[in-house]
């Protein structure tokens, strides 16, 4: 059974039409990348997923619950984890910090729990001798691996990347794809909006591309990529793996 | 103006002139520590942005409460202080209890200061980037934990310069509050003036004495701004070291294996 199903998701911001019939579905498991033209309606639709925007038609039903009808929202929120193109560390906190709030606020940990969990996590991103730094101290590549790293503290079911390499420089855009590429091995069940095509074609099991707030085609990597059927899609792709070389 | 005649009255008058100095430093102090408070409650509510699952009648009661504050701030800015002060004095001391002028004196200035921090803090925290708050709420935070936890630091912080502001305004401002015959040093500097009848020196000793603590607390504010800006979180510290964690966690795993 799918854990994401997003059904004829219609959302508009006044009259701006951003996602005007969306339906797509994530396996448990399973890593599917978002596609498209910049305000194609991506990141409206993963935002979606985590509430933090809400549809005005459709549905949608993550871990067996129309989300937009739970009334617990934060308790929705700790299973869902998210990454944000502008990695949003807390700037009154340090990394570890960062990484041990939530944990003790949200999940009630004892402290020395919550930063052994922070720590292991810190470890696997490479972060964990910048526990004591300042967000302010580190570049852009290093905070989005702390990012993920508080993200996964939680021990969410699900993450959600928002564009997580667009607001870096090129060098450091490697190192936070590879931290991505290590959770998707572990099989964490992703969405990841991205305008990296290689990442995509090497790491997700679904591709999906949207344009104008619609689905234009959906299908495994090498079929999006080698064999695209929709005229607007080949157009973007060309565009986009031309300037890729 | 002579100043050998200034440097006698403050000599001849220094505990009148001292005792000013403590009621106005007691009324300005307090005043602000009050009003800052006053300001996070007031800032606080009325920058919170309700969930829109919110519920009808909880979206009501927020409207109500804003209308309340937003009046209590335009109230309190739009009029005079010395106003404020004469007319609540008078209205407890004849209606409700005869109370006392110095705390009436501190209950007025904090109240207005209130009014003014109110509209600081919540610009500060308008400052703050929208993307904290998303990202706190993301990881299952609610609107009240991100408020105390991650947008109200960092609203004070952006706020201190103004805040310390409100000090050194209040250290003169205060000035007025002699209209309810308070002892602090305006009143007191009329009073010496009065017996002296040297107005010119007298006043010129006064304003050295209000620009010699605005000066003072300056300095101490700068100082405290730059603490401010490194400084850790509220969440309680563990004594506990990177590498023992790192250690223990090996053991542990060495265990289970």
């Amino acid at each position: 059974m799918s854990i994401i199903e997003v059904k004829n998701v219609r959302k508009s911001f006044g009259n701006n039409l951003v996602l005007s019939d969306i339906s797509f579905n994530v396996e448990k498991g399973q890593v599917v990348c978002l596609i498209g033209p910049s305000g194609s309606g991506k990141s409206t639709m993963l935002r979606c997923l985590n509430l933090l925007e809400d549809i005005d038609e459709g549905e949608i039903i993550v871990l067996s619950q129309d989300i937009n009808k739970i009334s617990d929202i934060n308790s929705y929120r700790e299973k869902v984890g998210m990454v944000f193109q502008q990695f949003n560390l807390f700037n009154n906190m340090n990394v570890l910090d960062n990484c041990v709030l939530a944990q003790m606020k949200v999940l009630k940990k004892e402290r020395k729990e919550a930063e052994m969990i922070a720590l292991e996590h810190l470890d696997n991103v490479g972060m964990k001798d910048f526990a004591y730094a300042y967000p302010s101290t580190l570049s852009g590549g290093q905070k989005q691996r702390v990012a993920i790293a508080r993200a996964l503290c939680m021990n969410p079911e699900i993450m959600l990347f928002d564009e997580p390499t667009s607001a870096l420089d090129p060098e450091m855009v490697g190192e936070v794809l590879n931290v991505i590429k290590d959770l998707a091995n572990k099989h964490m069940t992703m969405v990841v909006v991205t305008h990296e095509m290689g990442f995509a074609r090497d790491v997700a099991d679904k591709v999906i591309f949207m344009d104008d707030g619609l689905v234009l085609e959906e299908g495994k990597p090498q079929q999006i990529f080698n064999n695209p059927q929709n005229e607007r899609t080949k157009q973007f792709l060309s565009r986009v793996l031309q300037a890729d070389l | 103006m002579s100043l050998s005649k200034c440097f006698e009255i403050l000599t001849k008058y220094f505990p009148s002139f001292l005792l000013g100095i403590r009621t106005t430093l007691i009324v300005a102090l307090t005043g602000t520590l009050i009003g800052l408070l006053i300001g996070l409650l007031v800032g606080g509510i009325r920058a919170i942005k309700l969930d829109k699952t919110a519920s009808k009648t909880n979206k009501i009661i927020k409207a109500v409460i804003d209308g309340i504050l937003k009046i209590y701030i335009e109230v309190f800015r739009g009029t005079p202080m010395m106003v404020q002060a004469v007319f609540i004095y008078y209205l407890v001391y004849t209606n409700i209890v005869r109370w006392d002028k110095m705390f009436a004196a501190i209950f007025v200035i904090s109240i207005n200061t209130g009014a003014y921090m109110a509209e600081i803090i919540r610009s500060g925290i308008q400052a703050v980037d929208p993307g904290q708050n998303e990202a706190a709420r993301s990881l299952g935070l609610s609107a009240m934990q991100t408020m105390m936890n991650i947008v109200l630091p960092q609203a004070i912080r952006n706020a201190f310069p103004a805040i310390g502001n409100e000090l050194i305004v209040n250290i003169k401002d205060s000035s007025v509050l002699m209209i309810i015959s308070i002892t602090e040093l305006m009143f007191q500097s009329n009073s010496i003036a009065g017996t002296t009848y040297r107005f010119t020196e007298t006043y010129f000793v006064t304003a050295m004495i209000y620009l010699f603590m605005t000066s003072i607390s300056s300095v101490i504010l700068n100082a405290v701004e730059k603490k401010i800006n490194h400084t850790r979180t509220s969440l309680p510290q563990s004594d506990t070291s990177i590498e023992s964690i790192v250690i223990a966690k090996k053991g542990a795993d060495h265990v289970n294996n």
